[in-house]
């Protein structure tokens, strides 16, 4: 059955980030949702999206004009950050497969180089002017109907980047005074790149700190060293924003709402009836497999995946991670005729009586 | 010879090194192994590897964390590079040696290194291709070098699909070769789905797995020097 709502995707959206009742729970993601069938019909080849605002902006685009995917997110890597702060990237340009953008050469080689500062130009450096102009573009495409969304990586998961993650690991517990400042000066950069972002007109900026997951991390670690700089960033930024972290998040999703975010996202390893209970009415987007269920999954396992993570509580149905691109459009198709249908169960009256 | 009691002192050093992530105290542990002439293979599985299975369930019990076990591993190869030379190699019937790597698209080491630690402690000789290996490079390495076995590891979801194209390759070349597959989103399902013979979902579990396959090497290591006793 079709979509009979009167609300448009990004109204839903934009009333859900303001805390406003919604018809219901949007379909969306902030992070990457390439499609090889949008990148066929565009017949653009993956490597070329990275350097070229255009294209990048055409193939977001195309995952909502194909599917009704509720929004359209640029970049689709996750090098942007760390490439503007010196880093050299590779993009695999040689290869047809479907490979991300990696770092091949890092700034801080050894402890004694973590006392890094910012470029002056910062924001004119590496694609944060690229991916300034992709949001422009994908706004004049399909910015009436959806939400436009972003993403920046979190200050830890950018340190990972830009010197080596052992390092960053063993002093993370040895130097812990060392890693907050680098995380500091990260921070400030990580701002002033998501500034240019919510310029660029963003519904909504996604940090992604998928280097403090609790599978890394011990919780304390992530409440003494990380969580500081996540609220240094989040108090400095406009417009609405999401905090994910993937991997195990159910110990530390109270201190992801502390961040000051003002919805969390967390993957298929939460177990969001049980966050839903820690974290109260704080706004928890999830939490699908995108490649086990969406990608190599069946239609009715879809469904069924999906109806569970609306039964557990999200206020959005959206992806664990960057959707691989050869997902099928059926079954994007299925998830939002999913959610389209969804009726929340009528609790019963002992449940009422609670 | 040395004592029971000396010998029980210094195993209980090695491995308290190693849980307690102290290099400069596995060194003094196996420099002393070294002096006094105690047997290397004792001091490294019954000193550092056990160490090693202690931090293992401190993981699992999510007491230990990644910084700690990187730590660890700091530690037991502090011990065993002072150890390892002094290893009276044995014939194990089997060659022993493995390729190892991250796939191409991947930067992500840290659950390789760990398993590769393992099949270091136990005398396999490692062939490690690094990171961010492009996919042939593991096939070329595999029949060049003979390997019984190869290592695939991948941290991303984005780069997982990779793996099946050097698993196919792979088994079409020789069929014989084991495979096993590592990594956050591996799970038994892919693992069956495209021919691995094993696979390894986070560190931990390849920590664990290269433990059991280490064990069941200490385990023909026994049995063949019972045979030459009896």
């Amino acid at each position: 059955m079709a979509e009979t709502r009167t609300m448009t995707p990004k109204e839903r959206v934009l009333k859900l980030f303001a805390g406003e009742k919604v018809d219901r729970p949007p379909c969306f993601s902030g992070m990457g949702n390439a499609t090889t069938d949008g990148l066929q019909r565009l017949g653009y080849k993956f490597a070329a999206l990275h350097s070229n605002a255009k294209m990048m902006a055409d193939v977001a685009a195309a995952t909502y004009k194909l599917t009704g995917f509720e929004c359209g997110v640029v970049p689709f890597d996750l090098c942007v950050e760390a490439e503007a702060l010196g880093c050299e990237i590779n993009v695999y340009a040689h290869l047809d497969d479907i490979l991300y953008p990696t770092i091949k050469k890092k700034i801080i080689h050894n402890e004694e180089e973590m006392g890094i500062s910012i470029p002056r130009d910062f924001t004119r450096r590496g694609r944060i002017p690229l991916v300034k102009e992709a949001i422009g573009l994908l706004k004049a495409d399909i910015g009436n109907d959806v939400a436009v969304g972003t993403y920046v990586l979190g200050p830890f998961t950018l340190a990972g980047q830009i010197m080596e993650l052992n390092d960053l690991l063993k002093l993370s517990f040895k130097k812990p005074e060392k890693v907050g400042n680098l995380l500091d000066i990260l921070a400030d950069a990580i701002v002033l790149c998501a500034r240019e972002f919510e310029e660029a007109g963003a519904d909504y900026i996604t940090v992604r700190e998928m280097g403090a997951t609790s599978d890394v991390l011990s919780p304390r670690v992530f409440k003494n060293l990380i969580l500081p700089y996540l609220k240094k960033i989040f108090s400095q930024l406009r417009t609405n924003t999401v905090l994910h972290i993937c991997g195990k998040t159910n110990d530390i999703a109270p201190f992801m709402v502390e961040s000051g975010a003002s919805a969390i996202s967390v993957d298929q390893k939460n177990d969001v009836a049980e966050t839903r209970k820690k974290i109260d009415k704080a706004l928890l987007f999830g939490n699908y497999d995108p490649y086990n269920v969406l990608v190599a999954g069946s239609e009715a396992n879809v469904r069924q995946v999906i109806r569970k993570c609306l039964d557990d509580g999200v206020d959005a149905v959206w992806p664990g991670c960057d959707i691989w691109p050869t997902v099928p459009v059926e079954n994007i198709k299925a998830m939002m005729d999913e959610v389209y249908n969804y009726r929340r169960p009528v609790p019963n009256k002992e449940e009422i009586k609670k | 010879m040395i004592t029971d009691e000396k010998r029980q002192e210094l195993l209980d050093r090695l491995r308290n090194s190693v849980i307690q992530y102290d290099e400069d105290g596995a060194k003094e542990a196996s420099n002393e192994v070294v002096e006094l002439g105690m047997d290397a293979n004792d001091a490294i599985f019954n000193g550092l590897v056990s160490g090693m299975e202690e931090v293992g369930r401190l993981f699992e019990a999510q007491e230990y964390f990644v910084p700690e076990l990187l730590m660890s591993a700091d530690a037991l190869y502090a011990g065993l590079d002072i150890l390892k030379p002094h290893v009276k190699q044995l014939d194990l019937g089997v060659k022993g040696s493995v390729v190892i790597g991250t796939v191409e698209g991947d930067v992500h080491d840290i659950g390789k290194n760990i398993v590769k630690m393992m099949f270091d402690v136990a005398g396999f000789t490692v062939y490690d291709l690094g990171r961010d290996v492009p996919l042939d490079k593991f096939v070329e390495e595999q029949l060049k070098t003979d390997s019984d076995l190869v290592c695939l590891s991948a941290m991303m979801t984005t780069t997982m699909v990779g793996m099946k194209k050097v698993i196919d390759d792979l088994r079409a070349k020789n069929p014989n070769v084991k495979i096993m597959i590592g990594g956050a989103p591996v799970s038994s399902d892919i693992a069956g789905k495209w021919g691995a013979d094993g696979y390894a979902k986070d560190a931990n579990n390849a920590l664990k797995d290269a433990i059991n396959m280490v064990s069941s090497l200490k385990k023909m290591k026994e049995e063949a020097e019972a045979r030459k006793k009896g």
